[in-house]
């Protein structure tokens, strides 16, 4: 493996990853908007494959009631920007398979990042037809955490090779297993947020008089289990980490890079939240808290990384 | 991934998250702005048919609340008990509220007795004056279906509308919803949510 392959990998997982992390930002953007089912088929768009530009394009058989312009092309350009993505993926998996057959740390996660790219694709016409069924919605979260986090791994094993080839993951498990017990809580607390979102959600349906307010105090439990767990987890990064950042002399600057990042997002995650409690669930603090969220697990799998491989 | 807490990668940093709002923010205002509040398509015109109670009920009864208006008779086979099963599933939903009322309208009154109608209303599990079943004269009630709601009515009992239709608190009719349609349904709930703050 040469030196120039490994470096455009890397650059070129990297530019993935990100684009990754923009679709989640698109996806939590299409969920507040409410434009889930601006599109009410899949993959098709009202019939065709691109969406009616005005009431005068329906086809005749669907109700005009059921079409609004702007909700239509929302979620027709998240559909884009997600096929967009995935070919992507498929060729971070095609460069990682044809480049880096003998590095199973590099393309064993691009494979799976591409397999779990055609099970999203064909969980997103499950949420269509579902009638954006929280429950379904969340495993479509779910799903996309899995996928950035596979291509994020992928590109940091690269960045390692690429300074040093014949680079081995350190075996001391001491401090590793604290930070995977960081993203393993993160995770949980991701799960726990949104069912309290489809505690709202389920809600607002059952009763679809009462306002947003009145629901939060309706579901106080999990509200306030989840903002308990919250600040639990807050603590639990300042304990944990801390130690880490002032142990500077053994620290690499990526290291200390990556470990203020986590403290950065979860920093920003209790603000937002306490935010969304005050104003009432205001739509684009709850589209940041999310994606601050799936950040947050990304910063988390860099500091386990480079505790696994650039200690010193 | 190589970057530092520099001057420039912060600058950098803030002005994606700075673009990233202002992409959402414009997407969600442009959302909230294309739900539009439901058109006024006509007014309903003056009528006045008896409840299954036995009570006289006509378009002043309908003012000041939230009218979701059917046509339909006890008899008929496919559609309608499909129709008034959808229309029961909305009954419970709004069960916290006598500010929305439900109006089925027999286009059936030679067999469709007040008696039939209560008997009809119990298969529902209608224990109240929020859903309300009418009977009239049926060259009125054909009249009301076609020029009042502007519904198809050629060849009553059998071939009548079943779309559910949308009333708003000063007697205008809102919109037209497709029974059978889920997407529809969710709609017709929207617009009752919105026309529920005007009054």
């Amino acid at each position: 493996m040469s030196d120039l392959k490994i470096s455009n990998f890397k650059k070129w997982a990297l530019a993935t990853t990100l684009a990754t992390y923009f679709l989640i930002f698109m996806g939590g953007l299409v969920r507040v908007a409410g434009a889930g089912l601006g599109c009410p088929d899949w993959p098709k768009c009202f019939g065709s494959w691109l969406p009616p530009l005005n009431i005068n394009q329906l086809p005749a058989e669907i109700d005009p009631n059921t079409f609004n312009l702007v909700l239509a092309w929302i979620e027709y350009i998240n559909r884009l920007c997600g096929v967009l993505v995935g070919f992507l993926i498929l060729l971070t998996a095609y460069l990682a398979v044809k480049n880096f057959r003998k590095v199973r740390k590099i393309w064993i996660p691009s494979v799976l990042a591409v397999l779990l790219v055609l099970l999203q694709g064909w969980h997103g016409s499950v949420v269509v037809s579902s009638k954006l069924e929280p429950l379904i919605v969340s495993v479509h979260l779910i799903l996309a955490i899995f996928i950035v986090s596979f291509l994020l791994y992928a590109a940091q094993v690269a960045t390692y090779l690429e300074v040093n080839p014949s680079l081995q993951a350190s075996k001391d498990n001491s401090y590793r297993k604290w930070i995977l017990l960081l993203w393993l809580a993160g995770f949980i607390q991701i799960m726990l947020g949104t069912q309290l979102r489809s505690a709202v959600e389920h809600l607002l349906v059952m009763y679809p008089l009462l306002l947003e307010m009145e629901i939060l105090q309706n579901i106080k439990f999990i509200d306030v289990l989840h903002a308990s767990s919250g600040l639990i987890l807050g603590l639990l990064c300042c304990f944990i980490l801390f130690p880490l950042l002032r142990s500077t002399s053994t620290l690499s600057l990526n290291l200390k890079w990556a470990t203020r990042s986590v403290m950065i997002a979860i920093f920003l995650q209790i603000l937002l939240g306490l935010a969304m409690q005050i104003s009432g669930i205001w739509q684009i603090l709850q589209i940041f808290h999310l994606w601050v969220a799936t950040l947050y697990l990304g910063f988390v799998l860099i500091l386990y990384l480079e505790l696994s491989y650039r200690r010193e | 991934m190589n970057p530092n807490f520099t001057l420039k990668n912060s600058i950098w940093g803030l002005t994606g998250i700075f673009l990233l709002a202002l992409l959402a923010s414009v997407v969600i205002g442009l959302s909230n702005r294309s739900r539009v509040p439901p058109l006024r398509f006509a007014e309903i015109p003056e009528f006045k048919f008896v409840e299954r109670s036995g009570k006289i009920f006509g378009k002043q009864e309908m003012l000041g609340k939230v009218n979701i208006v059917n046509f339909f008779f006890t008899t008929c086979p496919g559609p309608c008990p499909l129709m008034n099963a959808k229309v029961a599933e909305l009954y419970k939903k709004y069960i916290t509220s006598v500010k929305v009322q439900f109006i089925s309208i027999s286009v059936d009154p030679q067999r469709d007795s007040l008696t039939v109608l209560q008997r009809y209303a119990a298969r529902f599990a209608v224990n109240d004056q929020r859903w309300l079943f009418l009977r009239g004269p049926q060259a009125e009630v054909q009249q009301l279906s076609e020029k009042g709601f502007m519904l198809a009515a050629d060849g009553l009992p059998g071939l009548h509308s079943t779309k559910l239709v949308v009333v708003d608190a000063q007697g205008f009719i809102r919109g037209y919803f497709d029974s059978f349609n889920e997407a529809s349904i969710q709609l017709l709930t929207t617009q009752v949510r919105e026309l529920l703050k005007e009054l």
